[in-house]
């Protein structure tokens, strides 16, 4: 018998958190030293787990929904107040709106300013050509008024993730900023398209959220000229797909 | 829009981040998804209704002041939630603190694993495993998972030897593995 077979029955006692006293300690001394018996430790954890399962079928009373609500109102009243509780004055959805154009506000200014910086480094550098003319289309894009401007927000839940495209179809010049995205398991990554009026979707660039659940496609490669009917995302696998390979997480409407 | 289409639309992972920043819609939601199974849970270990609307209400009121204890990446939110559920009144049930914070639990079930069409499948091989397994094996897992017994304690009441309870108990957990996983 070698070691892990030794602590095979007691690493499945300890997923299920019935292994004490003195055959307790041996065990976890060795998982200190054994990544191998960690590992399993973890799937037995996950086999437990679906035990739970099969207790499924009974409801609680509707009786419980109203309690659990009412209590946590009551500490959501109690709690120090965040952002949209100081401003009670406003509906939700008025804070929400105005939260999410000041927020994409200020994500744009970064952005111009940005943009606007780099176009005078590559002026006054050696820039290529070809950079100087990427970034003015980028400038033009922004500042231009027949620019298609699109709004992507959830479509269920309040609207904490929201993203803005602007497009210029003429130059084939995209601009999408998104803010409040939840984070990804690391396998996945969040991808843009372009819904053209008519066809397939076009892929528009991938993107992965800061901590702060703000990300960004500044110019992807798109063929000029698509007119755009919308914008979607989807999540797809860390290297991106050539199509959707699930439903939208996020819809455009034009803004 | 179909329920499919809304869980993909409504992820547990943006409920629970809506949760944190306060959304009480949110909680809601996630309430009318998870509360029968965590219900359920309660009510198959302490066969009492009251205690298990009790711990019903523990459940998501720590979910609601801790949402940050949920990581997404490390497994489903109703296994999460139906674990915490198990601990908690197992707990209850032998008169005990608390042992596990919430943060500390790890529940390794594939995340999408519990949605839609697979929840049905998931829950025929769960029950499927269960009912081909020798009737020793299954009471001793069950005793073990929702009573809380120790091995000593099956030996007891069933008298069978030590190492054949503790052999049962991983190979029960082995094979309903091996189900799930086909």
């Amino acid at each position: 018998m070698n070691v892990h077979e030794q602590f095979a029955d007691d690493l499945a006692l300890l997923a299920l958190g019935t292994l004490e006293g003195a055959e307790r300690a041996p065990v976890e001394a060795h998982l200190r030293e054994c990544a191998a018996c960690r590992g399993e430790l973890e799937r037995l954890r996950g086999d437990a787990a679906l035990l739970v399962f099969s207790a499924s079928g009974a409801r609680p009373p509707a009786r419980s929904r109203q309690r659990l609500l009412a209590a946590v109102a009551r500490e959501a009243h109690r709690a120090p107040a965040p952002p949209v509780r100081k401003w009670a004055w406003w509906s939700a959805l008025q804070w929400a709106a105005a939260a999410a154009v000041l927020a994409m506000f200020f994500l744009l200014v970064r952005q111009n300013d940005r943009l606007k910086r780099r176009v005078n480094q590559l002026a006054t550098s050696s820039a290529s050509e070809p950079q100087l003319i990427q970034a003015r289309q980028l400038i033009t894009a922004l500042s231009a008024s027949d620019a298609d401007h699109f709004v992507l927000v959830s479509r269920k839940t309040s609207p904490q993730p929201q993203g803005r495209a602007i497009y210029l179809a003429r130059s084939g010049t995209l601009v999408f900023l998104a803010s409040n995205m939840p984070a990804l398991p690391p396998e996945k990554i969040y991808e843009l398209w372009l819904i053209p009026v008519s066809g397939a979707p076009i892929p528009a660039g991938l993107f992965r959220p800061d901590a702060e659940g703000t990300g960004s496609v500044v110019q992807p490669t798109l063929p000029v000229g698509v007119e755009a009917k919308t914008f979607a995302i989807t999540v797809e696998p860390k290297k991106g797909s050539p199509a959707p390979t699930s439903q939208p997480i996020m819809l455009g409407t034009r803004g | 829009m179909s329920r499919a289409a809304s869980d993909l639309v409504s992820t547990d992972a943006i409920l629970v981040s809506a949760i944190r920043s306060g959304d009480q819609t949110a909680m809601a939601e996630i309430y009318d998804r998870y509360s029968n199974l965590v219900y359920s849970v309660a009510l198959r270990i302490l066969g009492d209704t009251g205690a298990a609307e009790d711990i019903l209400q523990d459940v998501f009121m720590q979910l609601w002041r801790n949402p940050h204890a949920f990581d997404a990446s490390r497994g489903s939110l109703p296994a999460w939630l139906a674990v915490i559920s198990r601990n908690r009144a197992i707990d209850f049930f032998r008169k005990r603190r608390p042992e596990t914070e919430m943060e500390e639990i790890v529940v390794s079930v594939e995340p999408d694993m519990v949605r839609g069409a697979e929840w049905s499948l998931l829950l025929g091989k769960i029950r499927g495993v269960l009912a081909g397994m020798p009737e020793s094996q299954r009471l001793a897992l069950e005793m073990s998972f929702f009573e809380g017994l120790t091995h000593g304690e099956i030996a007891q009441k069933t008298g069978e030897p030590l190492g054949t309870i503790k052999t049962r108990i991983r190979a029960g957990l082995i094979a309903l593995r091996k189900a799930c996983t086909r």
